[in-house]
């Protein structure tokens, strides 16, 4: 896992942990924390959210060109590591947006420490077990086939699914270590953690439950469900987009999220 | 030389069509394909074979395979502690109980204790990797399997030895606040340590504990690579050179009454590599932890999936350029190379050791010569659709012409 290569673009210090990071835009701070796969600098969403906050998007260790530390292994490690890098940001408060995997992070640490939180948002978020032991909330991205995984990440899988004879070798090993390093977190229990459910009622900032109503990952009416567990959230679906709305409809995206950080109150 | 019988006990007599439309056959094949009937018998022909096995003197291996065609063994300790009972005379070789797979290693210590007592001190332990279709079937984290591997060894080695118990053990990946198994191994200190590696990272750590390193159809290159890494760590950490006892190959082995013949039953052997090693990607390339990230290129395009279709092919060229570039192959690369293989390309490669007593011996001497010498042999006798009676005679004919021979190679210290 600690086979990276010289590091890329800018980083983010915090104490011994040195991460991977992209910075954009400017406005109200918020920490947008990805989700499978590292936020590629690429993508449009960053500028759009660019003209109206100002985007800290880390790659968590073990995930993209971050290193990750030996003893540095649960998802708890990652949790801790955030709330360090809260209190390190020269904010009062920050925005926390967590896409899928970071979901849960972001759910996770709004229930640790919610007065360095300004607005909270869940973006087709992991963490928790909603239905029957015998039901499985969220596609089980490891056993199953490619194929069927891209279907269900995707509205439009035609268009989204990675090609890889198309990626860079650069590309295709990030794709390596983000796949390595969510098993190494995710794995067990999968994707969730089974205490989560309960303490929620803990988050007191506002937030903002989002979802891709095409989501075959994890579902909307899990989203819902989420959702009615945190004191006064919202919840809001986007049209035409998968598990990943961020990606297929960034400016639908853009616009709730923005509209929902800007919110007074 | 010793020589030791390997049957993994498939089940081959899922409807072809089946396994073409299956994307993989372990893990995911439905158990719906496999009658119970069938595999009583197939387990009673496969122990009555160890047991000629016992008559004959060719030692015997039980290993464990979950949920897949290429092996009913699902519970190695189940096996042996049947064999370790009806086996009376020659050793028997546990490869293994999927040590990292199993929660808590304290009870595969005492299991491997009990089966040592049994059978009174007649057990070597092997231990595998595992890898690709048992993470998913074991529910095991495949991204800290070698981890878990190592950590494993070393909780059932002190379980085994330490006799002034309990002991705590407080590991990164196992607890066990109380460990005093009963009984204690019949064998002082232990019973021998086998592992089964081909990647010259994990060899070099079996060579500097000098257990046995057994390497199953990994041909002349990759055990020479193997075996040279095993020696290479020895000597840098100072400690002395081992015989050849402590190297063994596993082959596909096979003797008939005439080359011909023996060729041609041993051809069935083949079975095992080109049907029941079909997996699908997300148990083989793209496991997470299989293929380190530097790899990924290699193996990640569609361009470059180990070639599957095309006759005699040993992978793809980008797989063979993965190879050459850098020194250790991950284990998907291998498989890559070993799929739809004839039996001549498999003799050539010194994967199948087929034909008369004659030739066999010859076959194997040669690859004996070519790799430095080993002082074991694991015969895979039976696999696919060979039969029962075709794999008696092949046991018989190998005990009493080839092995008279083989037991005459004595363990050396090569220069």
């Amino acid at each position: 896992m600690n086979d990276i290569e010289a590091p890329v673009g800018e980083r983010l210090s915090v104490k011994d942990i040195e991460l991977e990071v992209i910075r954009r835009g400017r406005g109200r701070p918020v920490l947008l924390l990805h989700g499978l796969h590292t936020v590629d600098p690429r993508a449009p969403f960053l500028d759009l959210l660019g003209r109206r906050a100002e985007i800290i998007a880390p790659s968590h260790p073990g995930f993209g060109h971050s290193a990750r530390p030996m003893d540095f292994d649960t998802v708890y490690d990652l949790v801790r590591l955030y709330l360090d890098v809260l209190e390190a940001l020269p904010y009062e408060r920050v925005s926390l947006v967590g896409l899928s995997f970071g979901g849960w992070l972001a759910a996770e640490i709004a229930v640790a420490c919610s007065y360095r939180i300004d607005r909270l948002v869940l973006v087709d978020a992991f963490g928790i077990k909603i239905s029957d032991r015998e039901t499985p909330d969220i596609l089980d991205v490891f056993n199953t086939s490619p194929q069927e995984v891209e279907r269900h990440r995707w509205h439009d899988p035609g268009k989204w699914a990675p090609d890889f004879n198309a990626l860079s070798d650069d590309e295709i090993v990030v794709h390596a270590r983000n796949w390595d390093a969510l098993c190494l977190y995710g794995w067990h229990p999968y994707m969730y953690n089974p205490q989560l459910k309960r303490w929620l009622r803990r988050i007191r900032r506002p937030t903002l439950v989002l979802w891709g109503a095409s989501d075959g990952v994890v579902t909307p009416s899990y989203g819902r469900a989420y959702s009615a567990l945190i004191p006064g959230s919202r919840f809001d679906v986007i049209a035409e987009a998968g598990h990943h709305p961020e990606i297929e409809q960034p400016e639908a995206f853009v616009e709730r999220v923005a509209a929902f950080l800007e919110q007074e109150g | 030389m010793e020589v030791w019988y390997h049957n993994e006990n498939p089940y081959p007599f899922v409807p072809q069509d089946v396994l073409d439309r299956a994307d993989s056959v372990r893990a995911s094949l439905p158990n719906k394909y496999c009658d119970p009937r069938v595999a009583a018998d197939l387990f009673e022909e496969t122990f009555d074979e160890f047991m000629l096995c016992d008559e004959c003197g060719i030692n015997v291996v039980a290993i464990e395979h979950h949920a897949g065609i290429n092996s009913l063994f699902g519970a190695n300790p189940l096996v042996l502690g049947i064999l370790a009972r009806q086996i009376r005379k020659v050793r028997i070789l546990s490869m293994g109980t999927l040590i990292s797979l199993r929660p808590d290693p304290v009870r595969v210590a005492e299991e491997y204790a009990t089966a040592d007592v049994i059978s009174r001190g007649r057990l070597d332990i092997g231990f595998v990797k595992s890898g690709a279709s048992e993470m998913a079937s074991n529910n095991a984290n495949p991204v800290t399997n070698i981890e878990r591997y190592w950590e494993a060894i070393d909780l059932v080695t002190k379980a085994l030895t330490f006799q002034e118990g309990p002991f705590s053990w407080e590991g990164k990946h196992y607890t066990h606040r109380h460990v005093n198994i009963w009984p204690r191994p019949w064998q002082q200190p232990h019973p021998p340590l086998w592992a089964a590696t081909g990647d010259p990272e994990t060899a070099s750590e079996v060579g500097r504990r000098g257990m046995v390193n057994v390497l199953v159809l990994r041909g002349e290159e990759g055990t020479r690579r193997a075996w040279a890494a095993y020696r290479q760590a020895r000597a840098e950490a100072g400690l002395p050179k081992v015989m050849t006892d402590h190297f063994a190959y596993a082959a596909l082995v096979y003797v008939g009454d005439t080359h011909e013949e023996g060729v041609e039953i041993g051809s069935k052997l083949l079975w095992f590599l080109n049907t029941s090693l079909k997996m699908a990607p997300q148990y083989a390339q793209f496991l997470p932890g299989a293929t380190p990230p530097h790899f990924a290129p290699q193996v990640y395009r569609p361009a470059s999936k180990p070639d599957t279709q095309a006759k005699g092919s040993t992978g793809s060229s980008r797989v063979q350029a993965a190879k050459a570039d850098k020194p250790v192959a991950p284990a998907i690369l291998n498989v890559g190379g070993l799929t739809n293989i004839d039996s001549a390309q498999a003799m050539a490669r010194g994967i199948l050791f087929a034909g008369s007593p004659d030739t066999v011996y010859q076959q194997v001497m040669d690859f004996y010569r070519k790799v430095g010498g080993f002082g074991h042999l694991v015969m895979i006798g039976r696999s696919g659709f060979m039969t029962h009676a075709e794999a008696e005679k092949g046991i018989t004919l190998f005990a009493r012409e080839v092995l008279p021979r083989l037991k005459e190679i004595a363990p050396v210290t090569p220069p």
